[in-house]
């Protein structure tokens, strides 16, 4: 079902610039008849007025893995997110990037369900997910999470040993082959085999902080999820260790879609494909500012909050 | 805004603030006399009970003393023959299941580590509980014998009744409850810890400890049944009926208890219904003994019919207890970071399985010292037994949850009520014995917390 996502959104691109609004209340308003068509047309194409920053001058024939749109969140009655829409191309690293508090990690759990655990969180909107919306109640949250894993900012080690840990997921989602393959896979993945091979009886909270972390990356691997979230995977991590998961997302980018939160700017410029910047406004309600491929937000970004930021390096 | 506005605040301010100083400072003098007052009158207490006691329970050596069925007192038996080298096998086979498995680890490097616990228990324990009941019954048949010989008619009570008449249900029992009950505690705490440490020897060191001090001990004192002289009296049945009921009200209380505060803490919802089920959890556990034992009362004893049983005894202590367990367990659970619980829910577990592989396991060495505690508050209970009637005094070993029963602080209460002095003493030697049991559990409580914390 590959489809050309942002062709689509070039060839409406002229409406939706000419409409674009600086401030939130437009993104409740009816959507323009254009989009209509589109959507009629059978695209499944979005134009949500938050989307006017997308790039429209990507050529690249691509297969989105998560199409967001619209998709709010409350804590309570507070507005965490606002109205954002946003494709997630397949096979790709995507990156959030954003100040504190706009609402990027928010977003993140958004994509596994992980907000259905906090008390009194509310999502609304629609992403899709192989033509379903995951955040409809009817979706199984359980299914959700086996296929979109998640790896969080502090290493997060089960205290059980290096393959228990690994295994876990496989074993509980009912994965009948050979466990010692699995796991050993996994760890070869997470670029950590070599170093744990030899003692897979040790605890996993026994490793240094930057094996730890690709223990959590082996262990989301061995439930063979689709999509992998990151939520600022290195930042309690040294320099030598923030490389090493660095490459490590690279390579897995080859088998897997990366969506990676992080508020570290090269970080982002060296490992991501694609990138979403997101700002919260004074009232601290995040919105989307700009989604494009890596190198165009970073050398030629459309909005000037996003120019500033880069440049300014604040956050 | 001038900043004089902030000074004459600050100015305004400051006298209250060093006069609540010096009532604290007073408050802390007050709290400190009277800790040291109740420390030092706690002191003396011990001293006396503890000199008082010491007559009944070191009499000299292993000499012994037997009731004949007359009321004479034979004294003066000497220890059997052949049962030292018994006495000193034993703690060497408490030992090995804590040191063996570490040797064995250092013979064969890589055996992994589940396989050494796995050798720890199914071996070395089962070997420990067998040269128990070899020992007690090399015992048993030794004074049986003696008896005989010195033409003792019967010695009543004063045997252990482990050979000849009695049942394999008692057998079972006194081993299960008498060493298999500590121990399995002991070895749970210790095998349970999910990060095994390096075995620590404080737990052999204190089961020897406590062995030699027995070795040294008159054994007729904790193997023999009350009696209407103090030196023929002994706690058995009020010891054996203690660890009776203390398993019942573990077997109930703690499942229930966890079971409450895994709803309470992982499912239940924060709402009206679960924040007064709450409040009114930290009210039970402030509710007077005394009405327990009513409460036990009237539902177990009267209504359930359980008369005044072991059982309805186990089952008003568990209802006392119950509170505790539940908050205890409830904090236990809290210690589990959440970051735990989401790594668990991404990796697409249920609900159940987060809980069941996850929470449970890295809580439940909190739980268990928690109902470490819970049992350690209730094993010196008086008052709701005595309300539903536990009977004082008991010359024979209760053979099913059905069977009256009686427990240590009650025997004590006996005693002290009664005018002999020889009765007072051995009151005293009693509450040695409950205190000891006392100071072992929390021990292991305090054991346990340390080996199973998780430095997360
Ligand atoms: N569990 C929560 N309950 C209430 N508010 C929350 C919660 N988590 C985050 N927030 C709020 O939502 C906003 C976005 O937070 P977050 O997504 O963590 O930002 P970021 O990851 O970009 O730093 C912040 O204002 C934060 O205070
Ligand atoms: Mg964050």
């Amino acid at each position: 079902m590959a489809r050309n996502f942002f062709t689509v959104m070039r060839s409406s691109a002229p409406s939706s610039t000419a409409a674009r609004p600086s401030t939130s209340s437009t993104a409740t308003a009816p959507p323009p008849p254009n989009m209509k068509e589109a959507a009629a047309a059978g695209v499944g194409v979005h134009l949500d007025p938050s989307l006017e920053a997308v790039r429209h001058d990507l050529t690249e024939d691509i297969e989105m893995a998560l199409e967001l749109r619209d998709v709010s969140v409350f804590y309570g009655t507070f507005q965490a997110v606002d109205k954002i829409s946003l494709p997630i191309p397949k096979n790709r690293v995507t990156a959030l990037i954003g100040p504190s508090g706009c609402g990027k990690s928010t977003l993140l759990r958004c994509l596994n369900r992980m907000n259905d655990l906090i008390p009194g969180a509310r999502v609304e909107g629609d992403i899709r997910f192989e033509n379903r919306n995951l955040i409809d109640p009817t979706v199984d949250a359980v299914e959700v999470r086996r296929r979109i894993g998640m790896v969080f900012q502090k290493p997060n080690p089960f205290p059980k040993s290096i393959y228990e840990n690994v295994a876990f997921g496989a074993r509980i989602n009912g994965y009948s082959g050979d466990m010692d393959r699995l796991v050993e896979d996994a760890l070869r993945r997470a670029a950590l085999w070599d170093e744990v091979k030899d003692e897979l009886d040790k605890s996993g909270l026994a490793l240094s902080g930057g094996q730890q972390q690709r223990l959590c990356i082996a262990r989301a691997i061995a439930v063979q999820p689709e999509i992998i979230l990151m939520d600022e995977p290195a930042s309690a991590l040294d320099p030598v260790a923030t490389l090493k998961i660095e490459d490590l997302m690279r390579e897995l980018a080859e088998h897997y879609t990366i969506v990676v939160v992080t508020h570290n700017m090269q970080q982002a410029g060296r490992v991501s494909d694609y990138t979403a910047f997101l700002l919260a406004g004074e009232e601290r309600v995040g919105r989307l500012v700009e989604f494009g491929p890596t190198q165009e937000i970073f050398t030629n970004p459309l909005d000037q909050r996003t120019e500033d930021y880069i440049t300014g390096r604040y956050g | 805004m001038s900043a004089a506005a902030p000074s004459a605040q600050l100015t305004a301010y400051a006298p209250r603030v060093r006069a609540r100083r010096s009532i604290s400072v007073g408050f802390m003098v007050i709290a400190l006399l009277a800790i040291t007052v109740s420390i030092l009158m706690l002191g003396a207490l011990i001293v006396e009970i503890a000199v008082d006691g010491a007559a009944r329970l070191f009499t000299d050596g292993g000499a012994v003393s037997v009731e004949a069925r007359d009321g004479s007192i034979v004294s003066d038996l000497p220890t059997p023959e052949g049962m030292g080298w018994l006495r000193w096998v034993l703690p060497i086979a408490i030992l090995l299941p804590f040191v063996g498995p570490r040797l064995v680890h250092s013979i064969m490097a890589d055996v992994p580590r589940i396989t050494e616990r796995v050798m720890g228990l199914a071996v070395v324990a089962p070997v420990a509980v067998f040269l128990h009941i070899l020992y007690v019954r090399f015992e048993s048949a030794y004074f049986i014998e003696y008896a005989k010989a010195v033409d003792i008619d019967g010695a009543t009570g004063n045997i252990f009744p482990l050979f000849g008449e009695a049942s394999g249900f008692q057998i079972v029992r006194l081993v299960i409850m008498g060493i298999g009950l500590p121990l399995a505690l002991l070895l749970m705490g210790w095998f349970w810890s999910h990060r095994m440490r390096k075995p620590s020897l404080l737990i052999p060191a204190i089961l020897i400890g406590a062995w030699i001090v027995y070795l040294f001990m008159d054994p007729w004192f904790l193997s023999s049944y009350p009696s209407r002289s103090p030196s023929g009296a002994g706690i058995f049945s009020a010891v054996t009926g203690t660890f009776y009921m203390m398993t019942i009200t573990a077997a109930i209380a703690f499942p229930l208890g966890v079971g409450a505060a895994v709803y309470l803490e992982e499912y239940a919802r924060r709402n009206w219904f679960s924040r007064m089920i709450q409040v009114n959890i930290s009210n039970l556990a402030g509710v007077p003994s005394i009405i327990y034992g009513l409460l036990g009362l009237q539902v177990f004893v009267r209504v359930l019919e359980f008369e005044r049983s072991v059982l309805a005894g186990a089952c008003t202590m568990a209802l006392l207890v119950m509170p505790i367990i539940i908050v205890s367990a409830q904090e236990a659970l809290r210690t589990v970071p959440p970051s735990m619980r989401e790594a668990a829910y991404a990796v697409g577990a249920t609900r159940w399985q987060v809980v069941r592989h996850h929470v449970l396991p890295y809580a439940f060495g909190g739980m268990l010292t928690g109902n470490i505690l819970a049992m350690s508050r209730a094993i010196g209970e008086t008052a709701p037994l005595i309300a539903i009637g536990a009977l004082t005094f008991i010359a024979f070993l209760a053979d099913s949850p059905t069977d009256d029963f009686t427990v240590m602080p009650i025997q004590i209460y006996n005693w002290v009520a009664r005018p002999q002095a020889g009765f007072h003493e051995i009151a005293a030697s009693a509450i040695i014995v409950l205190m000891v049991i006392l100071l072992l559990m929390n021990a292991a409580a305090i054991i346990m917390r340390q080996r199973t914390r998780t430095d997360w």
